[in-house]
């Protein structure tokens, strides 16, 4: 048997129950129903849907990790009644926000008011369409997925934006204002060190750069566009030391002050969402995705869906790493915020790329290893 | 030129020590409450609960402070019904009027038996009723868990809170001493018609009845139509509860110092 791919999953899927549902059925719709157009069509409408029902599980997992996390930084439990270890505390809030009435201010406007909540989420679950997660589970040899995923995660400030100012609140239109020149300011150097490890796998394919990743993990001799990425990323994220644009203490709630019930319950788990993004961006990109060292014995990856479990592993590790940052840290200024961006990490983020043409250069780099040979 | 130095950038501090300095700490605080945080987790834990501090304190090597309900904190109410003389002072001492005396079953039929029902909603835990009590069967515990969600369930019936004496917590010890110079229940001698409701209302029967010598009639005067009996009381078996002031008819009985 082949390696299990999401595609061949969900094409088994469909064609288990088209098969089923077949045999149930008089023999004119049984083979309309059989038949391979339709079977493939339904396979990728069942591909989709693990792809949204997986984000979404992955997401509100996040979120209790964070809450639990958080809690033990802060010397207490996190949630902890609902579920085991409150892992369903989570759900529950959900359903309350569900719920709950979406009251618009009557000045607000209401295309963008419920337009930008929704473009908002809609743009970040479409990365995950095309994140590789193991090989084979991904959409398919996209040969500049890299680039399409950063260019649907650039999209959001112009929705915040477009919400903020729908909703007629100046709190709001000022959190919008800080998040688009937040979000433009460390788009750069975020782009920057994207660049440089590019150059050192040359592809702009997450597979590709996964797969140059064999020998050893970026992060070594690119710790400096690591660096780099994370701030950048913690900016994108609007993550405490830099939610700037939803500070409480100065801007009620920034710019989704306006929106409760289910568009609010949309922002937060959007939130979240695009820290899922970061987090399995700087895992693919520095940390070998779901790649283990050769030095790993092989029982560690040899069962099946072992790449999904590590992928995951990491990523959690990963973000992890941002709610410590985020527990540890007090929020910037906005002067410091864009002098930190344009004035320190657009001249590292040059500095990483150099690194990163050398490293291409060089070849072999004592003690990381050689690149593989193509 | 003079720089002006504000607090939040000091330029001889290495900038890198900002980040480093304080997820070094947050690190030392997340390794510290890994496997045991600083949260009491309050319903499945509690701080009195010696099992628990012997776990806390000596297996995890955290002191978690005192964690002690002391033995005259003022929580529910304890009332043991059998020793109850239903002698009113409770409720007379309440400065929440949150007690009320109602029937129990146990009394005889023409003086029904009745005890202290109260409603925490109004109580302030001030301890004047325990103090008041005479026999010392209305007493505070170190209870203190009275949520409900109903309004109506704080108020605690005389069987509710015998389900509390019965439990044997820790309670109120402080018990007054009887002031030396107590007034007492004293006698308007001509008033009286010897009618016994004060002996027979005594929740204590330190009242009795004694004969007294009917006067001869001498002329011209009018022997009151009356009972010839006084009551007598026995000033250590009263507990100045005043029920005999309240049901004297010809209002005769009243506070005072004995000679």
């Amino acid at each position: 048997m082949s390696q299990a791919t999401l595609y061949s999953v969900s094409y088994d899927l469909s064609n288990t129950i088209a098969s089923a549902l077949g045999s149930v059925l008089p023999s004119g719709a049984r083979d309309l129903i059989t038949s391979s157009g339709v079977v493939t069509g339904f396979a990728v409408v069942i591909f989709a849907v693990i792809i949204l029902a997986a984000t979404m599980l992955n997401t509100i997992l996040l979120i209790w990790w964070e809450r639990k996390l958080l809690g033990r930084f802060m010397d207490r439990r996190g949630a902890m009644h609902v579920g085991f270890a409150g892992l369903l505390q989570n759900f529950a809030d959900g359903f309350k926000l569900f719920r709950k009435d979406t009251v618009k201010p009557r000045e607000a406007d209401p295309l963008g008011f419920y337009f930008g909540p929704t473009a908002y989420m809609i743009t970040s679950l479409a990365i995950f369409g095309i994140l590789p997660i193991s090989s084979g589970w991904d959409t398919g040899a996209l040969p500049l997925t890299l680039l399409l995923a950063l260019a649907i995660f650039a999209f959001a400030p112009l929705f915040i934006f477009v919400s903020a100012w729908s909703s007629n609140n100046k709190y709001s239109l000022m959190g919008g204002m800080r998040s688009a020149a937040q979000m433009i300011a460390y788009e750069v150097p975020l782009l920057l060190a994207v660049v440089s490890v590019v150059i050192v796998a040359g592809s702009f394919d997450l597979n590709t750069i996964v797969y140059e990743q064999q020998n050893y993990w970026f992060w070594g001799p690119l710790i400096l566009a690591l660096i780099v990425f994370v701030a950048a990323m913690l900016a994108e994220m609007e993550r405490i030391p830099f939610d700037l644009p939803e500070a409480e203490a100065e801007l009620v709630e920034g710019w989704n002050t306006e929106y409760g019930g289910m568009f609010f319950a949309f922002f937060m788990f959007t939130d979240y969402l695009r820290a899922l993004v970061g987090s399995v961006l700087v895992v693919l990109l520095f940390f070998g995705g779901w790649t283990l060292p050769s030095w790993v014995p092989s029982v560690a990856t040899s069962w099946p869906l072992a790449g999904i479990f590590w992928f995951m592993v990491k990523t959690y590790i990963v973000f992890g790493v941002f709610v410590w940052i985020r527990a540890s840290l007090p929020r910037v200024r906005t002067d410091q915020l864009l002098r930190v961006g344009w004035n320190r990490m657009i001249p590292l983020g040059l500095v990483s790329v150099f690194v990163a043409a050398l490293l291409v250069v060089a070849k072999c780099v004592w003690p990381f290893g050689c690149l593989p040979t193509p | 030129m003079a720089t002006e130095i504000t607090a939040t950038e000091k330029p001889n501090q290495n900038p890198i020590l900002w980040v480093a300095r304080p997820m070094a700490t947050a690190a030392r605080q997340f390794a510290k409450s890994l496997f045991r945080p600083s949260t009491i987790v309050y319903p499945y834990e509690r701080l009195e609960d010696p099992e628990f501090r012997e776990k806390v304190a000596v297996a995890s090597g955290k002191p978690i402070g005192l964690g002690q309900v002391w033995d005259n904190y003022r929580g529910v109410h304890a009332l043991n019904i059998a020793t109850c003389i239903s002698c009113n002072l409770c409720q007379f001492s309440c400065p929440d009027l949150c007690i009320e005396m109602v029937t129990v079953p146990g009394g005889d039929p023409k003086h029904p038996k009745k005890c202290p029902e109260i409603d925490y909603g109004k109580c302030s835990y001030c301890g004047f009723c325990s103090d008041a009590c005479p026999e010392g069967c209305l007493t505070m515990t170190t209870r203190y868990e009275l949520s409900v969600t109903k309004r109506s369930d704080m108020v605690y019936s005389p069987q509710r809170l015998n389900e509390v004496f019965k439990t044997k917590l820790p309670m109120n010890p402080i018990r007054l001493a009887r002031p030396a110079n107590e007034d007492s229940i004293l006698l308007d001698v001509p008033l009286c018609i010897g009618c016994n409701a004060c002996a027979r209302d005594c929740p204590t029967q330190c009242i009795t009845m004694l004969d007294i010598p009917k006067p001869e009639a001498k002329a011209g005067e009018k022997i009151p139509k009356r009972i010839w009996k006084e009551p007598v009381v026995n000033d250590s078996d009263c507990v100045r509860c005043g029920t005999c002031i309240s049901v004297c008819p010809k209002e005769c009985l009243f506070w005072g110092t004995r000679k």
